[in-house]
């Protein structure tokens, strides 16, 4: 049986509970009997369609189209005919519970249409409630007449279905009003009729132009709650719901609209756009998912706050550089030297001499740099001084020349453009004048997903407004001030002694290794060997942990806290750097410089897994049986050193900067770093750190980092433009040895290479009277440039000024405005008062009578008409106010009270 | 050989250890090298020597100097962990607005969080300690006696009571209102201390039967760490808890118990919320005391 086959919508279910067990035995019984069922049944599939119908205005089934059409008007002409029969017969037993299942079936149809309004409909409830139980009344009365002996259940079941229908009904007002009209006046054929005007809303292509119209509204006004959900005070469940609503009614009804063939176009252009917006979603998606360890910087981000993000973003930028960087040196020095090179082995300066032939595969050697290692394309000693290589003429020493240079222009030009870019982004913003509203309205990092780093940094929100208040507090009182100042003064004189002292104890280890190196290193240990590298590492490491804990004398806010431990720790590794070079100075040994590099990339390895990993585990795992809580208390987890990583990151791309043109292994070394510390960190950051107990936002400090990434970058580029320009290359130096200068190898390729006009051309541009005016040139356009700025900068400020007075000056007035009304209102009201007080009571016992009023309500005792008058004018806003303080105050506070407000007769 | 620079370079790290933890030092100190140390000399436990103090400086009867004398001593002298001044004030103020009629102490020690409580509390209140150990009992008591929470003279003037209060009822009845009544409730409802030597995981399960409570009000927690969480799952279990009943929890941050206050955050049973304070007697460590108020299941 058709019906049979629907699924039972959950909704009906429980809605129409007291059917069901009923109905499942009354469809059976249906099913068994055969003959003038037929009819029935036809009735209620034809019902079952037709609400089918009307649930989709814009119909799937136009497949089957006519046929159903037909099908539809045989089975309504069999449907008004048996409710004609069904008039006249009385009905018995058997009938009634045909009747039953009819309906019950014909709600299942019904609900299953429905189960996509089901939601609208409950939400609607509410309002068809009152309207439905009008009708309920009505169609008992229908019901009762059409089968005479109506069960009362069934009555009840019937309204509910009604209600259903009513419901839904309400969305296409048109059709209940002329049903409902139809139910009124003829109510023996009503179901008929009814089913008549049903059919025709059913399909669009029927609809007359005003319910066209309207059912353009209903989708126009769903549109709008679609827009506009977002404002709404609701529960997000229920928005959620009302959205997906409003799409599916919108999706539905709206191919609706326009006729014929206009509707397809406009079907058409509507479902054009929705893909069109899905794809552009999808794209950005796609972006997103392009750039490299975004989500997992986002996971961070909300785990942690924007400052350690922040460092794994610079990270990652930083990562960029290097990979453009490497891909230079890669691709126009070490494959062509690889490929077109002379092999190894050739020529004196690309073996390995027979001397350290039998160790040069050690792996102690290799990590020295030593070996093979260093006689490959790793060092510039292994390049030949040809002037060009292979078959396609490569000129390799100009190349290496040139890469050399191009890589130290490009690292300026990225950084110098970053910087610029942040100083735009920063815009004027002045920090001290709204401190407390700064702080109320704009603390919150909104980026934070992870309930512990927000209540930390609700804690430290909390934190810094009290700290703000004492500030402020401080700031009026003003004394302690020299207290700060001494500490501060105190701090940074420990700094300076840490600092002499670890130059020192770096200057005495480099002169030590000379000496080593003069005795010869086979004759010492593993440690005396890599005592330089070990020292500048764990001073690197130390020292910042001991101004960390320095710079807590000092009662700085975090965030100048830490720019003021960058700063230090700048110093710090800058002055063991230059020690370093300075007492290597007489002859800059690269293979040191290499393995500085990775052991420096070692021991930060290392630390990350004794200092983070291990230290969370024997704290996670310890905690079950010690004697006191390790998680909370003494050691607990280590926190993400921000400061700490930026500089190590900054300091080794100084280093890798300095080395590149000598050691074009340097990028792809580094770049391996990177790679190796993005995932590493990722999952130390995530697995053994806990969030900063002050978590504030990074915003600010990323141009500190570049600041300070340029300075690396100029003090790193100096020693090597020192040697280029000063130096004469040895025979080790590879590419250029041979040569007077390094950078002859331009005047060569100038000389050789290029018609002689062109060199020619190019002497007179390099002529110093040229380049010159040239520099003038651009320094008088850069200051211009500069001068332009700050004027606009300072408009800017003079507009916000002006923008800020103004306001000022509207407050002022909505504030005079507010006041005036007030008092207007009050003075109705205390008239009011007045005038009721007269009437109820004697003029004797006024006074007590308003006492009692007062003190009862609360509310401003009414004055007596009489004082009106002696009231001032109502524009003078303050003279009510004492008058009003005074009415408050003297019921509660004093009972021998005779104020103003005691009549003056 | 491990040259010497190398050992040089750590010279930072150690300086930073030390001053970054140096309270913890400092508190390593004064409680358990001070401690080995006069208990080899004196051959008196901790408590008795806080005990001799506080005899011989406070005031008999004057809870305020007694808690005084107890305080000056943790400071300056030798570190017992009693709830301390700063912390002691929360605690005050919590029973001052909580106003609780029966309230339950784990862990007396020395009687100082004892005589505490007793002072913030409402009269007609009982206050049952609870102290495992033998002889810090004993000192507590006499702490308790000392300050005039005395046991047995609330049991001299029980039966006083009685009988004030049938003439009490008379004096209503018959003489002038005001006047007597006023007199005669400051004797009528006396402040009990009831000290109970036994675990606490032994004395809660018994306190409906042996004591008659049927709800606790008040509960403070200062016994072991570890028995926080054990203990309060006890004190669900028996239904001595009501709705608005508070329980405050002393040292969750240092030493801390963590099994404690992840069962408040699960439960779901309580309103809770840490005061975040320095650890008693000294400045640097933090610690927490916990605030529960019990909600019952919803």
């Amino acid at each position: 049986m058709f019906i049979l086959t629907l699924p039972l919508n959950k909704h009906s279910v429980h809605v129409f509970t007291t059917g069901v067990e009923e109905e499942v035995s009354t469809l059976q019984e249906e099913s068994e009997r055969g003959g003038h069922r037929g009819k029935r049944r036809d009735s209620d599939r034809e019902r079952k369609r037709r609400r089918k119908g009307r649930g989709k205005v814009a119909s799937k089934d136009s497949g089957e189209g006519e046929e159903e059409l037909q099908r539809r008007l045989e089975k309504r002409e069999r449907a008004r005919r048996k409710r004609a029969k069904k008039e006249q017969e009385v009905q018995g037993r058997e009938r009634n519970e045909e009747e039953q299942a009819e309906m019950t079936s014909g709600k299942r149809a019904n609900t299953r249409k429905n189960i996509k309004n089901d939601k609208t409909r409950k939400m609607e409830e509410g309002e068809g409630e009152g309207e439905a139980g009008e009708r309920n009344t009505k169609r008992k009365k229908k019901h009762g007449s059409a089968k005479n002996d109506g069960k009362e259940e069934d009555g009840g079941e019937h309204t509910v279905k009604e209600k259903v229908q009513e419901v839904k009904k309400k969305k296409h007002e048109k059709v209940v009003e002329a049903s409902s009209e139809q139910e009124t006046s003829e109510e023996a054929n009503e179901a008929a009729a009814e089913e008549d005007t049903q059919e025709e809303e059913v399909r669009p292509e029927s609809l007359s132009p005003e319910e066209l119209e309207k059912l353009k509204e209903a989708v126009d006004e769903r549109k709008k709650l679609i827009q506009s959900l977002r404002g709404k005070p609701w529960p997000m469940k229920k928005k959620l719901v009302t959205l997906r609503e409003s799409q599916e009614f919108v999706e539905k009804y709206e191919g609706a609209l326009g006729k014929g063939k206009g509707r397809k176009l406009y079907a058409y252009k509507v479902m054009m756009t929705k893909k069109w917006m899905k794809f552009q979603r999808d794209f950005e998606n796609f972006k997103t998912a392009c750039i490299p360890w975004e989500m997992k910087i986002k996971e961070i981000e909300s785990h942690f706050g924007s400052s350690v993000a922040s460092y794994f973003i610079f990270l990652r930028w930083m990562y960029g550089i290097n990979l453009i960087l490497f891909g230079l040196t890669f691709g126009l020095v070490m494959v062509p030297e690889a490929l077109m090179g002379r092999p190894y082995g050739s020529i004196p300066r690309k073996t390995v001499p027979r001397a350290e032939e039998t160790s040069a595969m050690d792996f102690a050697v290799l990590w020295d740099c030593g070996g093979y290692a260093q006689y490959s394309v790793l060092f510039y000693g292994f390049y030949n001084n040809q002037r060009a290589v292979g078959w396609l003429k490569f000129r390799m020493p100009l190349s290496y020349f040139l890469v050399g240079v191009g890589t130290v222009a490009y690292s300026y030009m990225v950084v110098i453009r970053t910087m610029a870019r942040n100083a735009n982004e920063s815009g004027v913003g002045d920090d001290n004048s709204f401190n407390f509203s700064w702080k109320m309205f704009t603390s919150w990092d909104y980026l934070i997903g992870n309930p512990e780093t927000a209540d930390n940094k609700f804690a430290s929100i909390t934190t810094s407004f009290k700290e703000a208040i004492l500030e402020e507090q401080e700031s009026r009182k003003d004394d302690n001030i020299h207290l700060t100042r001494f500490l501060r003064v105190l701090a940074n004189f420990l700094v300076l002694c840490c600092l002499a002292g670890s130059g020192y104890l770096i200057y005495f280890v480099v002169r030590r290794s000379q000496k080593f190196a003069l005795d010869g290193l086979e004759n010492h240990t593993w440690w005396e060997r890599n005592e330089v590298n070990m020292v500048m590492s764990l001073l690197g490491m130390f020292c910042p942990m001991l101004f960390d804990v320095i710079s807590a004398l000092e009662n700085y806010h975090p965030r100048v806290a830490l720019q003021w431990q960058l700063g230090r720790i700048f110093a710090l590794f800058l002055g063991n750097l230059y020690t370093f070079i300075i007492a290597l100075m007489d002859e800059i040994n690269l293979k040191e410089f290499v393995r500085l590099i990775i052991s420096d990339t070692m021991t930060t390895y290392i630390m990350l897994l004794i200092g983070d990993f291990l230290r969370a585990v024997l704290v996670r795992f310890l905690n079950y049986c010690w004697c006191w809580d390790l998680e909370a208390g003494f050691p607990s987890y280590s926190e993400f050193d921000v400061s700490g990583n930026v500089l190590g990151l900054i300091f080794n791309q100084g280093m890798i900067w300095m080395g590149a043109f000598y050691a074009p292994c340097l990028p792809a070394l580094n770049v391996l770093r990177l790679h190796v510390s993005m995932y590493l960190q990722c999952w130390a950051v995530m697995c053994c750190n806990v969030p900063q107990e002050r978590v504030f936002k990074a915003s600010g400090s990323n141009n500190f980092y570049m600041a300070m990434l340029l300075v690396i970058l100029f003090l790193s580029t100096l020693p090597a433009i020192y040697t280029i320009v000063t130096i004469p290359p040895s025979f080790d130096c590879g590419p250029f040895s041979g040569k007077k200068r390094m950078f002859d190898v331009i005047q060569e390729t100038l000389e050789s290479d290029f018609p002689a006009w062109f060199s020619k051309v190019f002497s007179y541009a390099s002529n110093p009277g040229l380049v010159l005016p040239f520099i003038l040139l651009m320094v008088l356009a850069i200051y211009y440039l500069q001068s332009t700025s700050k004027s606009y900068k300072e408009a800017n400020v003079e507009l916000k000024k002006k923008l800020h007075a103004q306001n000022e000056e509207n407050k002022k007035k909505n504030k005079r405005a507010a006041l005036k009304a007030q008092m207007d209102l009050e003075e109705a009201r205390t008239a009011q008062g007045a005038a009721q007080q007269q009437e109820t009571d004697g003029e004797e016992n006024r006074g007590r009578s308003q006492r009692l009023y007062h003190g009862k309500n609360g509310h401003n005792p009414p004055p007596p008409i009489g004082d009106q008058e002696r009231q001032p004018p109502a524009t003078r806003a303050p003279v009510p106010r004492p008058y009003h303080h005074g009415n408050h105050r003297t019921p509660g506070y004093l009972p021998g009270f005779s104020g103003q407000s005691e009549p003056r007769m | 050989m491990v040259s010497p620079a190398i050992a040089l370079a750590f010279i930072p790290l150690l300086l930073t250890l030390l001053i970054r933890y140096r309270y913890y030092f400092v508190l390593f100190y004064r409680a358990i090298l001070v401690r080995i140390w006069k208990d080899c000399v004196t051959g008196l436990s901790r408590e008795e020597r806080a005990y001799q103090y506080v005899l011989t400086t406070a005031t008999p009867g004057d809870p305020d100097s007694i808690l005084d004398a107890f305080d000056v001593w943790c400071n300056k002298v030798e570190f017992i962990s009693n709830i301390g001044p700063k912390k002691g004030k929360i605690l005050d103020r919590m029973l001052m607005e909580q106003g609780p009629l029966t309230v339950l102490e784990l862990g007396a020690h020395c009687g100082y969080s004892t005589v505490r409580i007793a002072r913030a509390l409402p009269l007609g209140a009982r206050l049952y300690s609870v102290e495992m150990d033998q002889r810090n009992a004993a000192i507590a008591e006499k702490i308790v006696r000392l300050a005039g929470f005395d046991d047995d003279t609330v049991r001299k003037q029980k039966y006083l009571t009685y009988s004030l209060y049938i003439k009490c009822i008379h004096f209503i009845l018959c003489i002038e209102y005001g006047k007597y009544y006023t007199t005669e409730t400051s004797t009528l409802c006396v402040l009990k201390v009831e000290l109970i030597v036994n675990p606490s995981d032994e004395v809660i399960p018994r306190l409906r039967s042996d004591y008659g409570l049927d709800r606790l009000d008040f509960v403070f927690m200062d016994h072991w760490k570890k028995s926080y969480c054990p203990d309060l799952q006890m004190l669900e279990g028996s239904g001595l808890l009501g709705k608005g009943s508070m329980i405050v929890a002393d040292n969750v941050l240092f030493p801390g118990a963590p099994k404690f206050l992840r069962h408040i955050r699960k439960s779901g049973l309580y309103e809770w919320k840490i005061h975040r304070a320095t650890l008693e007697y000294s400045k640097g460590i933090r610690d927490g005391m916990a605030e529960l108020v019990y909600q019952g299941i919803k």
